[in-house]
């Protein structure tokens, strides 16, 4: 009843910051961070990465409320750096590190492909006329030359 | 991480993947998961017209089944607009399909209406636009796109029953949506994950009445990992390392499809975080307006943090040399504030020329397009 608009969930609203840091008055090197539509998937994730670093003294996430979708992340640093920089290059950490893993899947899933029995080329029959119903390998890996720059 | 990921795929199907994870985070492991359950889009019924329905079975009850029919979804990403991103006023080609079902029976024998009876027609507007000057969305549809899935060899999805005299005849459109909305845009039907399967780590109990050993039979994950010893203390600072994932679709999409998808989703929400606590970001805006909700329009919400992180920024690229800096390139094109993010999803490969101070001088146009790939031409992303 209370529960907001499934697509509300996900969508920012008009004007709506999607981060917002505001910096801790008592605690040194100190930052709340609050994220606007996103939820565990990343908070958990961004949060694990921080206190992975060596310079975080403290990092934790929380959802507030289960109908409101935002998540705070705390983070406190040992002052070699600020809290934004330290969330930011946990960011780009775990960037890099899914970067790493999509090409491992790749390689794996050419592979599987190789391999011949069950890859993405199996997908034939009556529907698919031929062509592949569902784009294995087709879809993605078009566009993705990232490297154009 | 401890040492770089390892991935091991076990087994794959054309809808299905089971893979080892390695290396890697209990919450990574687990964010890949959420985000392949529930962040990926796909195509499904979103609007029933009933014109007629003489069957058994109410209206509702027939248009929530039509709305878990999966449809063929794969490169929805490119191939397809969301309804609130289109410029449309009320759903065109480029956001909708549009799906019709007319059965009527008279048969003296009861007669199934299953997804086969779906099909997929042109629409109110016809098909107004030659596939020569036909939006860019269009031309990267395969030549199914947005049809009920139909396995050779499979069933097709019983829908309702009918006898004579009965009817059923409806009008459909289908949209793109994720799952976070409604379940019926998941594309994956199942996904398992476990890790420790001789719960070494203690992360549950078994509950037994007599031997725990008899009541709790080990899984096939159990061979991957060596038993404990009888007499092993229990390690406290252990942690979680191998994860075994099964990744099952229902068809929308493939298993391959949803994986490089959900990472890629993964890297979309990380790079707008990235961007979000960066300050003076005035360009990236516009270009990747609604983009998987993360995004404002509103290039000046970016002028609006305050500017201390810009030296930060600086100062640090050059104290941590490996980790990526971002770079001054010139932006290649546009210019102002009206710059598009580019589609180029950059990744690890970003330029280390680190040129610090001011933040937002530092982004070249070319890298500050994270996400989705293609979206360079429409800046439409999902």
């Amino acid at each position: 009843m209370n529960a907001i608009n499934r697509h509300e969930l996900f969508v920012l609203d008009e004007g709506e910051n999607p981060v917002e840091v505001t910096e801790d008055t008592k605690i040194p090197n100190a930052a709340t961070i609050r994220i606007a539509k996103q939820d565990h998937t990343l908070g958990n994730m961004v949060r694990a990465q921080l206190l992975s670093m060596p310079s975080v003294l403290f990092a934790g996430y929380k959802v507030p409320h289960p109908l409101q979708p935002y998540f705070i992340i705390k983070v406190q640093t040992d002052g070699t750096i600020t809290p934004q920089f330290a969330l930011e290059t946990a960011c780009n950490d775990l960037i890099k590190m899914v970067g790493d893993l999509e090409v491992k899947f790749k390689r794996e899933f050419a592979f599987k492909d190789a391999d011949g029995a069950t890859g993405s080329n199996a997908a034939g029959g009556p529907t698919a006329g031929g062509d592949d119903p569902y784009g294995g390998g087709g879809g993605w890996s078009e566009g993705k030359d990232y490297l154009d720059f | 991480m401890d040492g770089a990921a390892i991935v091991r795929i076990r087994e794959l199907k054309k809808d299905s993947v089971n893979f080892v994870l390695e290396n890697v985070d209990l919450a990574f492991a687990n964010s890949l998961r959420r985000v392949v359950m529930a962040d990926i889009p796909s195509i499904a019924i979103d609007m029933v017209e009933i014109d007629a329905n003489t069957t058994v079975l109410p209206d509702e009850f027939i248009a929530h089944r039509l709305g878990m029919v999966p449809l063929i979804s794969a490169n929805c990403d490119d191939a397809m607009r969301y309804t609130r991103d289109c410029t449309c006023p009320a759903g065109c080609p480029i956001c909708s399909i549009w799906l019709q079902l007319s059965v009527t029976c008279t048969d003296d024998r009861t007669i199934d209406v299953t997804s086969d009876n779906l099909e997929v027609v042109p629409g109110p507007f016809g098909m107004s636009m030659s596939m020569d000057d036909a939006p860019e969305e269009l031309t990267k549809r395969g030549p199914y796109f947005g049809h009920p899935v139909n396995e050779p060899g499979a069933q097709p999805v019983l829908l309702c029953k009918i006898r004579k005299g009965q009817e059923l005849k409806l009008r459909c459109v289908a949209r793109k949506g994720i799952a976070k909305e409604h379940a019926k845009w998941s594309p994956c039907s199942a996904v398992s994950f476990e890790y420790d399967p001789h719960n070494k780590l203690r992360h549950t109990t078994h509950w037994f009445e007599v031997d725990e050993r008899a009541e709790w039979p080990l899984g096939p994950n159990a061979e991957e990992e060596e038993a404990p010893r009888e007499d092993q203390p229990f390690d406290f600072n252990a942690k979680p390392n191998k994860f075994y994932m099964e990744v099952e679709t229902d068809g929308s999409l493939g298993a391959q499809e949803v994986i490089m998808k959900g990472l890629a989703e993964l890297q979309t929400k990380l790079a707008n975080l990235i961007l979000g606590i960066k300050p003076d970001l005035d360009m990236i805006a516009g270009g990747d307006g609604q983009a998987a909700g993360a995004w404002g329009t509103d290039g000046g919400n970016w002028n609006a943090s305050e500017p201390a992180a810009g030296g930060a920024w600086g100062a640090a690229t050059a104290q941590d040399a490996t980790s990526p800096a971002w770079a001054n390139t010139a932006p290649p094109f546009g210019g102002g504030s009206s710059r598009r993010g580019a589609a180029s999803p950059g990744r690890a490969a970003w330029s280390s020329s680190p040129t610090g101070g001011g933040g937002g001088g530092g982004w070249g146009g070319a890298q500050t397009g994270w996400g989705s790939p293609n979206r360079e031409t429409n800046g439409w992303a999902t």
